[in-house]
C-alpha cells in the first residue's frame, strides 16, 4: 500500500516537473486561469430582534469566535464644549463596568478566559469587538452584551482615564509626524468638528452623566450592525443574540448636522519649527469622498502618481533615483460623508527639503499635463484586479466589510461591480481626474522641521523656501490649554 | 527519488491545550537536496497564498564596523539581479565596475585619511555622477516590485530583525510560480545596483528613527545593557558604519548568508502542496548548497554590578528596569514569560498597584524577551506628572512588586490566567495566514517549528515555585540596568 502511494506521488511529481518548461524571465510565465467571484452580502445578512442587523458566517477551522458590534456613533457627534468625550468614552465603556458588574470583574474574567474585548471610537462609527475561544462563547456573549447595553461609567474609571488623557495631551507636540498630520488637517478643515482638540479644561469638565447620555443617545439596536464569524452554529448564535436584545428598546435619533463648508486656505508654505534633523512635509489640499463616481479613476491615477509604492512616480523619483527619503508618495484619504485630504508627502534631511518638494510638485504638474503610459495603466489596473480577493481575506474581515458597506449606505453590488469600474478607467480619464482633483495653485506646503537648514536648502535647490510660496509660520498650541505657545 | 519521499512529510500538528481543548493544524514539510526547507500550511478558501522566505541572518551576524549591513542588504535585494531590473546586463555591469572602482578611491580618500584631497574627491564624484546618468538607460526601475504588484501582490515587503531577514508577498493562488522564480533569482543572481543612493535612503530611515521621541536614549540603553553580544546595536546600525559601508562588504555578506541551506520558504493559503514542491525543485533546486554557517559566537558575561543610565529628551518621562535572562528554550524562560503576563496588562499586578491603588503612574508594562542567544526582562512605568512625580519616584514601587514575587510567588488563579492567555493568544495568532508564516518560518530557523508546541507544553507545567525561583535568580541588582528618562524639550 505504502509502496503504491510512493510511486503515485513520485509519478505526480515527475509529471508536474516535466510540465514546467525552463523559463528564465517572469514575462515568459503563463498562469492557469483563476476565477473568483466575490460573496454576496445579502447571503449573510440577517434581521434580528428589535431591528438589529447582522452579518454572520460560520467558520470551523479554529476553535474561536470573533464578534463585532458596529455602532453609528463617533467623535464627530461630540459637541464642541465636550471635546474629549469620545476618547473618555472609549477608555471607560469597558473599564467603567455595567449595572451588575464592576469593570475589573469584566476585564478579569475575560482575561482569565484568554479572550479580548476592545472598544474603539472612530469619526462616525465605533466598534466593540470580542475574540474568544468558542467553548467560552456563552459567557463571552453575556459580557459583550452587558457592556454594550448597560455601561455604568463608574467614577474610578473616569478618574484613571482622565489622568491618562492629560498625560497623553502632554505628548501631543512630541512626534513630528503627529504634529504634521494634526496641523495639516487643522489648516485644511479650519475650526470644525473634524479638528477639535481636547484641552485639560474640557477633559476636567466631562462628567459621568455626559457619557451615559451619549450612550443613551446612540446605542440601541437599530443603530447597530453586528458582524460575526467563527466556530458557532448560526441558529444557536441568533437565538442567544435575540435573547439579549429583545429587552433593548429602540429610540429615535436625529444626528447632529455637521457643516460641509471649509475655509479657503491661502496657498503657500506653512512652517512649524522643531529642532530635528529632517523636514516632515505634506503638500496638498482637500480631496473628495469615496462615493464620488470619479473615485475609481482617482485611485488608479494616484497609484501611478504616488500611491503605488515603488511603481509610482514620486517614490521612484524621490526615493529610488535620488535617495532623498525613506517615506515618500502621495495619498488621497477618505472619510465617510466628508471630503478627505490629498497630500504628497516626504520626510528628508533638512538640506534637501526644498529639493524634494520641488520634485513632488513637478510630478503633480506632469500627471495633470500628459497622458500616463500604457505600461503604468497596465500595472495599476492589474494590481487592483488581481488583488481584489484580498477584501475577503478572512471571514470576520468579510463580514465587517459588509456591515460597514450597509452602515455607510453603499450599494449591495459594490464589490460585484468593483472590478468593472476599475477596468473601465482609461488614460484619458486619469488625465481628466488629475486635472479635476489636483490643484497646484491651491496647494499648501506644510513643513515640520528646523527653519535655518531647511530654508538654506542645498546645491540642487538653494533656498529660501519662499521660492515655493509665501511663508507662514505656525505657532504650536500648548496642548493643555489650547493657547499658542509663547 | 526515494530520498524525496522520505523527507516529504505531512504532519497533522495536534495541539492539546488545557484550556482550549484539541485542534489540528496541517503542516507539510519538505527539504531540498541543497538544504532549503519548505513548510506548507494549506488553508483552502480565498484563492490567495502567503509566500514568505526567511533567511537565518540579521543584525546579530554583523560586527562593529559593518553594523546595519543586514538591513542595507535587505534593501538592496530589491535592486535587481543579473536578470531583473536591467535591459543589458553586460553593458550595465561594465558601468558598475567603473562606478565601484571610483567609489573605492573616494572612500579611501574620505575615510582612510584624516585630510583627504577634497578636490580629487569632487572630481571623482563628478565622474561617478556621469556614469550613474549613463547607467540609467539600462536600469528597469524597481522591476521586481512592479512585477509582483501587477500580478496582484499584496503584503509586499521585507524586514530585518536581530536574528532573521524575511521577504514577503501574498499572491493569487495561480501565481505562486512567480514568487519561486523571483526569489530563487535574487538568492543566486542578486546584483546590487544603485547601492550608493540606497544607502542614502537607509540613512534617511535612521534619521526618521532618531526623530522618534525617545529613540536615541533607548538605543543607548540597549547598548549599555548588551555588552559582549551583537544585540548591542540596533538593526538599523550606527550612522558612521552606514556611511562607510562598501559594496564589497555587501557582496561578502550576501555570499555567506544567502544560501539555500540557510533559508526556509513557507506557504500558507489555498494551494496544492505537490505543485509547490515541484516548483521549488525547479527554481530553488539548482542553486548549490552553501558552506555550513557557524552559529554566532556570543556571550553575555555576568554583570556583577548594578548599571544605571540617565537621559532626557522630548518624550514622556519613564523608568525601565532591565534584567538579563537566558535565551529561548532555557527552562527558566517559561516561568519568566508567565510572570511578565501576570505583571502586565490592565488586569496585571503593576496596573493594579501603581495606577489603580497608588495613583502614581499613567502607564506600566512588563515583558520577557528571551531572544535566540541573550534575553531581557523589562519592567517599566511612566510617572503621573500631574502629581509632580518623577520617574525615580517609581523605582522602589517597581522593586516592591518584584520582591513580592520573590517572596510569595503568584496565586493559582494568576498562574492559570497567564497560561490561558498564552494558549488563547497562540490560537488567535493562527487566524492570520501571515501570522502563521511569520511564526512558523522564524521558529524553523532556530529551534524548529515543533518548538512552538514544545514551548506550550513546557508552559503548562510551570508552578508558582518555578516563578518564585526564577524571580529570585534574575531580579537582583547586580543583574540589572535601571534607565531613567526625563522630559526636556529640544535636543
Amino acid at each position: 500500500m505504502r509502496r503504491k502511494l510512493i510511486v503515485a506521488l513520485l509519478f505526480g511529481l515527475i509529471l508536474t516537473s516535466l510540465a514546467l518548461a525552463q523559463i528564465k524571465r517572469p514575462e515568459e510565465l503563463t498562469f492557469p486561469p483563476l476565477k473568483f467571484e466575490p460573496p454576496d452580502p445579502r447571503q449573510f445578512r440577517l434581521s434580528l430582534t428589535q431591528g438589529l442587523r447582522a452579518y454572520l458566517q460560520e467558520d470551523h477551522s479554529l476553535p474561536l469566535v470573533n464578534l463585532q458590534a458596529i455602532i453609528h456613533c463617533g467623535d464627530l457627534y461630540v459637541p464642541k464644549d465636550k471635546t474629549g468625550l469620545g476618547s473618555l468614552f472609549q477608555q471607560t465603556l469597558i473599564k467603567g463596568g455595567t449595572k451588575t458588574r464592576e469593570g475589573s470583574v469584566v476585564e478579569d474574567r475575560l482575561d482569565f478566559l484568554g479572550a479580548s474585548l476592545n472598544f474603539m471610537m472612530g469619526e462616525r462609527t465605533s466598534i466593540l469587538s470580542l475574540s474568544i475561544l468558542s467553548k467560552d462563547l456563552e459567557e463571552g456573549l453575556e459580557l459583550f452584551f452587558d457592556v454594550l447595553m448597560n455601561p455604568e461609567f463608574r467614577e474610578e474609571s473616569l478618574k484613571i482615564a482622565k489622568g491618562r488623557m492629560i498625560e497623553q495631551l502632554k505628548t501631543a507636540n512630541d512626534a513630528p509626524s503627529a504634529v504634521l498630520s494634526r496641523e495639516y488637517e487643522r489648516l485644511l478643515y479650519g475650526e470644525h468638528p473634524l479638528t477639535y482638540q481636547p484641552t485639560k479644561a474640557t477633559i476636567d469638565a466631562l462628567k459621568r452623566e455626559d457619557l451615559k447620555a451619549f450612550h443613551g443617545q446612540y446605542f440601541f439596536p437599530r443603530n447597530i450592525i453586528l458582524a460575526a464569524a467563527g466556530d458557532f452554529t448560526k441558529k444557536s448564535l441568533i437565538d442567544r443574540i435575540n435573547k439579549y436584545v429583545s429587552r433593548w428598546a429602540n429610540r429615535s435619533l436625529t444626528f447632529p448636522s455637521i457643516p460641509k463648508s471649509f475655509p479657503e486656505v491661502e496657498p503657500g508654505v506653512y512652517f512649524i519649527q522643531k529642532k530635528i534633523n529632517q523636514g516632515y512635509v505634506s503638500i496638498g489640499h482637500l480631496g473628495l469622498e469615496d462615493t464620488n463616481p470619479d473615485y475609481f479613476a482617482v485611485q488608479v491615477m494616484n497609484f501611478i502618481l504616488g500611491g503605488g509604492s515603488f511603481t509610482s512616480r514620486i517614490t521612484s523619483k524621490v526615493r529610488s533615483d535620488e535617495g532623498l527619503a525613506y517615506n515618500t508618495g502621495s495619498r488621497f484619504s477618505y472619510r465617510w460623508g466628508f471630503p478627505g485630504t490629498f497630500s504628497g508627502y516626504v520626510q528628508t534631511k533638512s538640506s534637501t527639503v526644498a529639493y524634494a518638494i520641488s520634485l513632488i510638485l513637478k510630478e503633480f504638474d506632469r500627471i495633470r499635463q500628459e497622458l500616463v503610459s500604457d505600461a503604468e495603466m497596465e500595472t495599476a489596473i492589474n494590481y487592483y484586479l488581481e488583488s481584489f480577493s484580498n477584501f475577503f481575506s478572512s471571514p470576520i474581515a468579510t463580514m465587517a466589510n459588509f456591515a460597514e458597506l450597509e452602515m455607510q449606505g453603499k450599494p449591495w453590488d459594490y464589490y460585484k461591480t468593483y472590478r468593472d469600474k476599475i477596468r473601465n478607467v482609461t488614460k484619458e480619464k486619469v488625465l481628466e481626474v488629475a486635472k479635476k482633483y489636483i490643484h497646484p495653485e491651491k496647494m499648501v506646503i506644510m513643513i515640520v522641521g528646523d527653519w535655518e537648514p531647511c530654508n538654506q536648502g542645498d546645491a540642487k535647490f538653494p533656498g529660501p523656501l519662499s521660492k515655493l510660496g509665501q511663508v507662514h509660520e505656525i505657532t504650536l498650541r500648548d496642548p493643555l490649554t489650547g493657547e499658542p505657545i509663547k | 527519488m526515494k530520498r524525496c519521499f522520505i523527507i516529504l512529510s505531512a504532519v497533522l500538528f495536534l495541539f492539546t491545550l488545557v484550556h482550549a481543548g484539541e485542534f489540528q493544524l496541517d503542516v507539510k514539510e519538505y527539504q531540498l537536496a541543497n538544504g532549503l526547507k519548505l513548510l506548507m500550511v494549506p488553508r483552502p478558501g480565498v484563492p490567495r497564498v502567503v509566500c514568505h522566505i526567511y533567511y537565518k541572518v540579521g543584525s546579530i551576524n554583523e560586527r562593529p564596523g559593518i553594523t546595519g549591513i543586514a538591513h542595507v542588504h535587505e534593501h538592496m535585494m530589491f535592486k535587481g539581479t543579473k536578470i531583473m531590473g536591467v535591459t543589458d546586463y553586460e553593458a550595465d555591469h561594465g558601468l558598475n565596475q567603473k562606478i565601484d572602482e571610483l567609489m573605492k578611491k573616494i572612500y579611501r580618500e574620505k575615510y582612510w585619511k584624516k585630510n583627504g584631497d577634497t578636490h580629487q574627491i569632487a572630481a571623482w564624484e563628478k565622474e561617478v555622477e556621469q556614469l550613474l546618468k549613463e547607467e540609467k538607460k539600462y536600469i528597469i526601475k524597481d522591476h521586481l516590485w512592479e512585477t509582483y504588484m501587477k500580478h496582484g501582490g499584496t503584503g509586499l515587503n521585507a524586514s530585518t530583525s536581530d536574528e532573521v531577514t524575511g521577504y514577503y508577498v501574498t499572491l493569487p493562488s495561480n501565481k505562486v510560480e512567480l514568487q519561486m522564480m523571483l526569489e530563487a533569482d535574487r538568492m543566486i543572481n542578486a546584483y546590487f545596483r544603485e547601492f550608493y543612493s540606497e544607502k542614502d535612503v537607509v540613512m534617511e530611515e535612521r534619521r526618521l528613527s532618531e526623530n522618534s521621541p525617545g529613540y536615541l536614549f533607548n538605543e543607548q540603553v540597549r547598548a549599555a545593557f548588551f555588552i559582549g553580544s551583537p544585540y548591542h546595536w540596533n538593526v538599523i546600525g550606527w550612522m558612521d558604519d552606514l556611511k562607510k559601508m562598501t559594496k564589497e562588504d555587501l557582496v561578502d555578506f550576501h555570499n555567506r548568508y544567502y544560501v539555500p541551506n540557510n533559508a526556509v520558504a513557507i506557504y500558507v493559503g489555498d494551494f496544492d502542496a505537490k505543485m509547490i514542491i515541484s516548483l521549488a525543485e525547479k527554481y530553488f533546486g539548482p542553486i548549490p548548497r552553501g558552506q555550513d554557517i557557524e552559529p554566532i559566537r556570543t556571550s553575555v558575561p555576568a554583570q556583577n554590578c548594578e548599571k544605571r543610565i540617565y537621559g532626557e529628551g522630548p518624550a514622556p518621562p519613564q523608568i525601565a528596569i532591565w534584567f538579563h535572562i537566558p535565551p529561548e528554550g532555557d527552562p527558566d524562560t517559561y516561568p519568566l514569560s508567565l510572570l511578565a503576563s501576570i505583571l502586565s496588562g490592565d488586569t496585571g499586578r503593576l496596573y493594579k498597584s501603581l495606577i489603580k491603588e497608588k495613583d502614581m503612574a499613567s502607564m506600566v508594562s512588563a515583558f520577557s524577551r528571551p531572544q535566540w542567544y541573550a534575553g531581557s526582562f523589562v519592567v517599566s512605568a511612566r510617572p503621573k506628572t500631574e502629581k509632580g512625580l518623577k520617574p525615580d519616584d517609581l523605582e522602589a514601587h517597581l522593586w516592591e512588586e518584584l520582591e513580592k514575587v520573590k517572596k510569595e510567588g503568584v496565586t493559582a488563579e494568576e498562574l492559570q490566567k497567564a497560561k490561558n492567555r498564552y494558549e488563547a493568544s497562540f490560537i488567535m495568532s493562527l487566524q492570520s495566514p501571515t501570522g502563521i508564516a511569520s511564526r512558523f518560518g522564524r521558529a524553523e530557523l532556530h529551534r524548529g517549528w515543533r518548538s512552538l508546541q514544545a514551548d506550550l507544553e513546557a508552559l503548562k507545567k510551570v508552578t508558582s515555585d518555578d516563578i518564585k525561583a526564577a524571580a529570585t535568580k534574575y531580579f537582583v541588582r547586580n543583574n540589572s540596568l535601571t534607565a531613567i528618562y526625563r522630559r526636556s524639550f529640544g535636543r
